[in-house]
């Protein structure tokens, strides 16, 4: 009875193969018209976590909108002239109208709630009802503005060329399909003013389309450029094709799947594609063993036979590290990642599966000439780039100690570099500098308050405790002690409506600028103040009861760093004027720091973990735990350089480079595999005791074979380089920087750290490797 | 003879109907807000948001009608509750066609002060009621249509549908239930400008005071934020013989014991 073989059965039957593999991929193919993409920042992490139901909660009580965009108006002669102001006016009036927006809550010039004290007549209401008719009104409007901090940095910069309209969006409204119609709304006005429209919708369609970008166009750019490689490497269109063939079936399947188990395409699995096209390389040992192997033979059957059994292993357990090196993804905190990695490893089987039944069933139908007349050059004698890397692989035997020492001066430079690694998500900053929500965001930071919003929620267990006046004095001095940092551009709370009605109702005298000493002062203010407010006014500052505040900060900048300090100084703050009160951060800032945290938490979980599985799976395949521990070297090596790349050059890491690196501990372990795995087999077929000369035929052959699939790996990411979103670029330079260095360092370094060890390592008798077990030769 | 009968033909929703959507509005205005001479309850408001979290307000209302039903009016609030509003005072003398006049008494600062009426469309003491929701929108600034007659549970009602001539509401238009037998409004519907359902007033408990059916119970729900208001009436009387001199600022701040306990 003999075992059922995948290769044998695909080399018998390669047409029923192919039309299989052709009819599972239409199956998948029906998936696609259902595909959606999900750019929430906030789907980082599960709807169960902490963080997300506490932010929920904070909206609720607050009754505050997920998502608001901002629409910044500027003009550098002043927008406070009767020409622009009567703009925003028809601008604002346009935006009221539109589907999806939360009318009452708009907040600008036309909208926002004013409390002004005129000829002893108290006036709670809109700013500017109307658009002002004489100059005088402009200069009126203009007193109102500047003479209320509630409006500087809010809806007036302080020079007065920049306002801005605050336009929340209701539950489930499309944002960007209400920032395309109020683009077109501000089109419609011919004028000196620049507008921008900005704010988190705006920011995730941009990002959603730069997506479908990387998916549309920069996957099949990066396939041609891997086909035209391997073309140009091979030299036979059916080879070419073969492989391609693989990496798109691999694709279809994966993506197939993940959208028919109706998962969104997320920023991590858009780069599925480009990943499991440059994992495809890998059956480039493959052909590049076929090539060889069918020189030596001339016979194409028994060529494929033998070329699957020498390089099963290796690619088996290649395979398995790539995979594994992805599914330990999975155990990460941050959603997309965990869906990355599923997708991946998934697709890393498929790939392995096509190579043992679809590629030798594609090489049967190569035609024998061409074959021949392609592999003509595959002689590791005849074949100049074998030879360079031959002569590289005895370089590095025979110059062990010089390469080690380089090598260890390399690391220590490393690590000092890697050392100054600063971890830090900043959302904003996944656009590039010229990017228009960038320019947008700069802007409106530069001339406003921040565009960057966190809540610090204070806390009382007694309801109508706000309405103190010492709590109101606290969140005052707390506002104030936040406003002396430099990130923080602008705070407001419900202490600014009280101080604001005080000072109005006595005759807008700066005295009454503060809160007034009784409580029920302050209640009849408020009170006063919601008679005429819009509801939202107060909801947004206080919960119904008086027992929670809620105070605004924005910030200059998305970096996480930001929202750490403002924690940092509220608690400060608080230890420095006690009050039985517990402040607790929340929005959207906060969202991004407990992420960025997440994202280090995973990073030295997901990297651990990786580093144990991807070091079991060499000693299984080595059947050494000495051999796994050479084959390791080049690895971290290569980590660690990158890393003190990034940390040398202030390259923020953050979540796609801390993922990349957990990954390629799994992918770049791969030529470790292919080359300790062949030297072996080299030494047990050959029976030879020449290690120098086996270390030089393996950089050589298979050698060629881990240089081709590392060019391939590279040319395939490199596309990425000229993505418009700056992760994509970070994952592309990394990649092609990790592929290129780990090739170089298994094919320099590997021999001579086997020479040096050679015996610690060969003093035992050599394990199975594929053909049958020898005794070693101790050296 | 052509012209005749498209002259018939406009005439004939007239016919069908009896009364125009103005006469509706007209009268159901003076069943709902003009009552009595004068009218004095005990109001009590409670604000419910999404999550059912509740808040107070507890006032006495006094109302007098200083002309017929649509003319002028005076009116005037004391507070009880939330606590720290107590001894509050509110007064506002309505007019037709013209900008309110109010005045708030702040005791805690014991000040007096005008309060300008520029926006009718604000909400009335934080409450899913606007001031033109609580004491009324002129006839005359909405054009009324009779929509249809129905039935709304055992009331044969009209159904009139008011749409704003200028755009200075914060409603786009409103579906008024006019009950055909009191002429109360019992049911009303405001959708927004761009045509969403908005605000929903029903009212929950109609009662005889005095020989005057009277809304003793109704609510306000905002359909956008899930808000709503809930307001009782306790203790209505008609007729109390008001006097003027109650409405004033005087009485703002020391407001007679026997007309706001």
């Amino acid at each position: 009875m003999t075992k059922f073989s995948l290769v044998e059965f695909s080399i018998r039957r390669p047409k029923l193969v192919l039309l299989l593999a052709g009819l599972l991929t239409l199956v998948f193919l029906t998936q696609f018209p259902k595909i959606r993409t999900d750019t929430n920042p906030k789907h980082m992490l599960p709807e169960t976590s902490d963080v997300r139901v506490w932010n929920d909660a904070v909206d609720k009580t607050f009754a505050l909108y997920e998502d608001t965009i901002v629409v910044g108006v500027e003009n550098d002669a002043g927008v406070l002239n009767r020409d622009t102001l009567g703009r925003i006016a028809r601008i604002t009036d346009g935006i009221l109208g539109l589907d999806g927006v939360a009318t009452r809550d708009v907040n600008g010039f036309t909208t926002i709630t004013n409390v002004t004290a005129e000829a002893g007549t108290l006036k709670v209401g809109p700013l500017m009802p109307a658009a002002p008719r004489t100059d005088a009104e402009v200069e009126a409007l203009r007193a109102a503005l500047f003479g209320n901090t509630l409006f500087v940095d809010r809806v007036i910069s302080k020079d007065g060329k920049t306002t801005a309209i605050y336009v929340p969006l209701e539950k489930g409204a499309n944002g960007a399909e209400v920032a395309g119609k109020i683009r077109d709304i501000v089109a419609k006005e011919k004028g000196p003013e620049r507008y921008y429209v900005a704010g988190d919708p705006v920011a995730r369609d941009t990002f959603g389309a730069e997506m479908f970008k990387l998916m549309a166009i920069f996957s099949p750019i990066a396939g041609m450029i891997m086909f035209a490689a391997i073309q140009y490497m091979f030299r036979n269109l059916a080879l070419s094709a073969a492989m391609m063939g693989v990496s798109m079936v691999a694709i279809i399947w994966s993506i197939g799947l993940l959208i028919g188990a109706g998962f969104p395409v997320h920023i991590m699995s858009s780069m599925a594609p480009v990943f499991l096209m440059a994992i495809a390389t890998d059956s480039i040992h493959i052909f590049n063993e076929f090539y060889f192997r069918y020189k030596e033979r001339g016979d194409k059957l028994a060529a494929i036979r033998e070329t699957m059994a020498a390089v099963s292993r290796p690619v088996r357990f290649t395979a398995l590290a790539t995979a594994a090196g992805f599914a330990v993804l999975m155990f990460m905190n941050i959603v997309p990642v965990q869906v990355f990695g599923a997708l991946i490893a998934f697709g890393t089987v498929v790939l392995r599966l096509l190579s043992f039944s679809f590629i030798p069933a594609v090489l049967t139908f190569v035609r024998e000439d061409r074959i021949a007349r392609a592999a003509g050059g595959e002689s590791v004698e005849g074949d100049r780039t074998a030879r360079a890397l031959g002569r590289l692989g005895a370089f590095g035997a025979a110059r062990p100690w010089t390469t080690v020492a380089v090598a260890l001066v390399l690391v220590a430079v490393s690590a000092w570099g890697t050392s100054k690694i600063h971890v830090n998500n900043n959302l904003v900053a996944w656009f590039k500098a010229s990017s228009e929500i960038r320019v947008a965001d700069t802007t409106m930071n530069r001339a406003l308050g921040g565009t960057s919003l966190g809540y610090l929620v204070v806390e009382s267990k007694e309801a109508e405790f706000m309405k103190r006046p010492e709590a109101m004095r606290w969140m005052e001095g707390l506002q104030r002690h936040l406003e002396t940092m430099p990130v923080v551009g602008k705070t407001f709370s419900v202490a600014d409506y009280v101080k604001r009605i005080n000072r109005v109702l006595h005759d807008d005298d700066k005295q009454y600028d503060v809160v007034p000493d009784t409580k029920d002062t302050v209640g009849q203010y408020l009170f006063l103040f919601s008679m005429s407010a819009k509801p939202s006014d107060l909801d947004n500052v206080v919960d119904p009861v008086f027992g929670k505040a809620n105070v605004w900060i924005q910030m200059k900048t998305w970096d996480a760093e930001a929202m750490r300090q403002v924690i940092a100084a509220a608690e400060e703050y608080q230890k420095a004027n006690p009050l039985p009160v517990t402040v607790k951060p929340a929005g959207i800032a906060y969202f991004n720091l407990v992420w960025n945290d997440e994202v280090l938490g995973d990073l030295v979980l997901g990297f651990g973990l990786a580093l144990v599985v991807v070091f079991v799976i060499l000693a299984l395949d080595f059947r050494s735990a000495r051999w796994a521990l050479v084959g390791y070297v080049p690895l971290l090596f290569t980590i660690l350089l990158i890393y003190g790349v990034v940390g040398f050059v202030g390259k923020d890491f953050d979540m796609p480079l801390s993922v990349m690196s957990t990954l390629s501990l799994g992918m770049a372990v791969d030529f470790a595999i292919h080359f300790v795995s062949r030297l072996r087999q080299r030494l047990a077929e050959m029976g030879t005791t020449d290690l120098a000369q086996a270390l030089a035929w393996t950089a050589a052959r298979p050698g060629k074979g881990i240089m081709r699939n590392a060019m391939l790996f590279a040319a395939a990411f490199s596309v990425m380089m000229a993505a418009p979103l700056t992760p994509y670029v970070a994952v592309g330079a990394f990649i092609v920087a990790m592929m290129l260095l780990s090739a170089l360092l298994t094919l320099l370094l590997l021999p001579a750290l086997v020479t040096l060890g050679q015996r610690w390592l060969l003093d035992k008798p050599m394990p199975a490797a594929v053909v049958a077990p020898q005794p070693a030769i101790g050296g | 003879m052509k012209r005749w009968i498209a002259l018939l033909a406009l005439a004939l929703p007239l016919s069908v109907w009896a009364v125009s959507g103005e006469e509706v509005m007209k009268k159901s205005q003076a069943a709902f807000l003009y009552p009595g001479k004068d009218f004095k309850v005990r109001v009590l408001m409670k604000l419910i948001n999404r999550d059912g979290q509740e808040r107070v307000r507890e006032m006495t209302m006094l109302r007098k009608n200083t002309g017929a039903a649509g003319g002028e009016q005076k009116y005037f609030m004391y507070f009880f509750q939330p606590a720290d509003v107590k001894d509050m005072t509110f007064m506002t003398y309505k007019y037709p066609a013209k900008d309110d006049d109010r005045w708030m008494f702040i005791p805690a600062v014991n000040m007096v002060k005008r309060i300008a009426a520029q926006d009718k469309r604000s909400s009335f003491v934080g409450s899913d009621f606007t001031y033109e929701d609580v004491s009324g929108r002129d006839v005359e600034d909405d054009n009324h249509v009779i929509e249809r007659e129905e039935k709304l549970g055992s009331r044969d009602c009209y159904v009139v549908k008011s749409t704003p001539k200028a755009g200075d509401a914060d409603f786009g238009h409103k579906l008024t239930w006019v009950d055909k037998a009191t002429f109360l409004p019992v049911k009303e519907e405001q959708f927004d400008r761009k045509g969403a359902p908005y605000k929903q007033f029903t009212a929950d408990e109609i009662a005889d005071v005095k020989g005057q059916p009277t809304v003793i119970k109704r609510t306000m729900k905002n359909l956008q934020t899930g808000h709503r208001t809930e307001v009782g009436y306790l203790k209505s009387e008609y007729d109390l013989g008001l006097e003027d001199s109650l409405f004033s600022e005087r009485f703002l701040r020391q407001p007679p014991r026997k007309w706001v306990d």
